[in-house]
């Protein structure tokens, strides 16, 4: 188990950001009025890699680059350079039940987005009952997506997530939707998908959940790497190193 | 290119799941849902007959047969482009937050209005058959009828390769979407659908010009296929130019060709480009 599940060189993110907020062919016609373009370095050299059966957490304030991190790892981005390998079927859970259609029902949007993570149809169909089963919306399966809430919503789409087989999950901030008790379910399954061999990447501002779960913990701070290594190190660092950090939330989340 | 296309065909359960719901989804909340399907060709061709039957008889036999041929082939370039456009910013929220090669989304959209052309020349045979059942005369079934596959071939390119590069270019400028539904509105009255190509050939600027016009005319795609269509679909007629019965003139294969060439080059420019800018839609204003 020396390969890693994932492996992250050197990277790099740049947006460039224009002044014009929606792009029209009036911006391109009228191109000898110059625009401000500026750069915004989002990630600056991050390089690290997560052993397959370890948890990594991430930490950092808002603005640091952890999403932009996230949403790299899952191929939405492109890295400006460095490079990001994945080994074996990621399952990203980034602001879960973003992929659902709200004009079809659970049970169509199960189907859809099971094949977007990589399952085949037959596999899909297959597993439709557990994954009903697992989300606990009962008959409201066959009403649209529109009509659920923002807990529901989460619930189809954690449960979607963890019967895709992944070996990689992304999780971001996903955990706290659901109510307690599915909650400890969701994190009962991602210990199992843990000790299985996956590896899981955590995003989170619950530090309490990261001392629980996490074997180690990054630290971002404006696109570079702060500090790397034991949660029940970087985390009395990262709250000491800014006292002002220490808002409502981290407040809340301690025991 | 090649690497893109491996990807494309890794994600072929996503293409037809997408496909799948593409179709579902158009009449999802409708009454008639997929009947609806079959009932836009029915009523065109019910208004068709009607009007170039009784209001507007021209002297050719079943008109409506020949404006159909040409009009159904028509209205799956027009939607396919249409949808296509619109194809990546509606699934923006999806496109965000997973991974998926992009150019499912407009490739989806265009083989879902494929499928509703197929059912649209089902209406067309079924139309025949009956016509033919009630009057009896000739069979109006041609031969070359198998030749279809071929003309759904070069329409799915050309539809394909326009659908990709407005698909991709919409997604950054809005602005695309309203020159395309222009442009394809002026194609329809450039194009022969309801009227016929040889009236074109034999009109008075085009003798002038010593066939000039008529060549030009064919270097739309949409007339050469529209024409191409109904030739092989339905026997030919004397045209009235004029009041007076024009001998019927069959398309050169050098425009199918023309047409043809163009189909693949807007494919592989329109899948270049594409590629090129769909790792930006994310980063989108």
């Amino acid at each position: 188990m020396s390969e890693a599940a994932i492996e992250v060189r050197e990277l790099y993110k740049e947006f460039r950001i224009k002044d014009a907020s929606i792009g029209s062919l009036k911006t391109l016609l009228m191109w000898w009025k110059k625009r401000s373009v500026f750069e915004v370095k989002v990630l600056r050299g991050i390089s690290f890699s997560v052993l397959p059966g370890e948890c990594v957490a991430v930490i950092g304030k808002n603005g640091a680059g952890k999403s932009t991190l996230l949403s790299l790892l899952a191929k939405i981005y492109r890295p400006t350079s460095g490079t990001v390998s994945i080994q074996g079927r990621l399952a990203p859970l980034l602001e879960l039940g973003a992929g659902f259609h709200p004009d079809l029902s659970g049970i169509e949007n199960i189907q859809f987005n099971a094949v977007v993570l990589g399952l085949t149809r037959k596999q899909v169909a297959e597993r439709t009952q557990q994954i009903i089963e697992f989300s606990e919306l009962g008959d409201h399966i066959y009403a649209p997506v529109r009509t659920y809430s923002s807990g529901m919503t989460a619930r189809l789409g954690f449960s979607i997530a963890v019967h895709v087989d992944a070996n990689v999950l992304l999780v971001d901030e996903v955990l706290s939707v659901g109510d307690y008790l599915f909650e400890q379910k969701c994190l009962a399954k991602v210990a199992e998908i843990r000790a299985a061999g996956g590896a899981i990447l955590l995003v989170s501002h619950n530090l309490e959940t990261i001392r629980m779960f996490a074997d180690r913990c990054l630290w971002l701070e404006r696109g570079v790497m702060r500090m790397e290594g034991p949660a029940s190190e970087v985390i009395p660092a990262y709250l000491a190193s800014d006292s002002e950090s220490a808002t409502a939330s981290q407040i809340r989340a301690a025991p | 290119m090649l690497d893109e296309l491996k990807e494309l065909w890794r994600f072929r359960e996503l293409l037809l799941t997408m496909v799948e719901r593409e179709l579902r989804v158009r009449y999802k909340n409708s009454a008639l849902g997929f009947l609806w399907s079959f009932i836009i060709p029915l009523t065109t061709m019910a208004v068709l007959t009607f009007v170039f039957g009784y209001l507007q008889d021209n002297g050719m036999r079943s008109f409506s047969a020949y404006i159909l041929a040409a009009y159904l082939p028509y209205l799956f370039f027009q939607q396919s482009i249409m949808d296509s456009s619109q194809s990546v910013l509606q699934y923006m929220p999806l496109v965000k937050k997973i991974y998926f090669p992009r150019e499912i989304l407009p490739l989806a959209v265009i083989l879902g209005n494929f499928v509703h052309l197929l059912f649209g020349f089902v209406v067309f045979f079924v139309y025949l058959l009956v016509v033919w059942l009630i009057n009896r005369g000739e069979s109006p079934f041609q031969p070359t009828t198998v030749l279809l596959p071929v003309l759904f071939f070069i329409s799915f390119i050309l539809s394909t390769g326009i659908g990709l590069f407005v698909a991709a270019l919409n997604t950054f400028y809005e602005d695309v979407k309203y020159l395309t539904s222009v442009a394809l509105y002026l194609l329809f009255f450039l194009s022969p659908i309801t009227y016929m190509s040889e009236q074109v050939a034999y009109s008075r600027i085009n003798i002038k010009s010593g066939g000039l016009i008529y060549n030009i005319y064919n270097l739309n795609p949409i007339a050469v296929l529209s024409t191409a269509y109904r030739q092989i679909l339905l026997a030919p007629q004397g045209i009235p130019v004029n009041g007076v019965k024009q001998v019927p003139i069959m398309l050169d294969p050098k425009y199918l060709i023309w047409t043809l060439f163009l189909g693949l080059a807007t494919l592989f420019g329109g899948y270049h480009l594409f590629n090129r800018m769909k790792w930006r839609f994310v980063e989108r204003p």
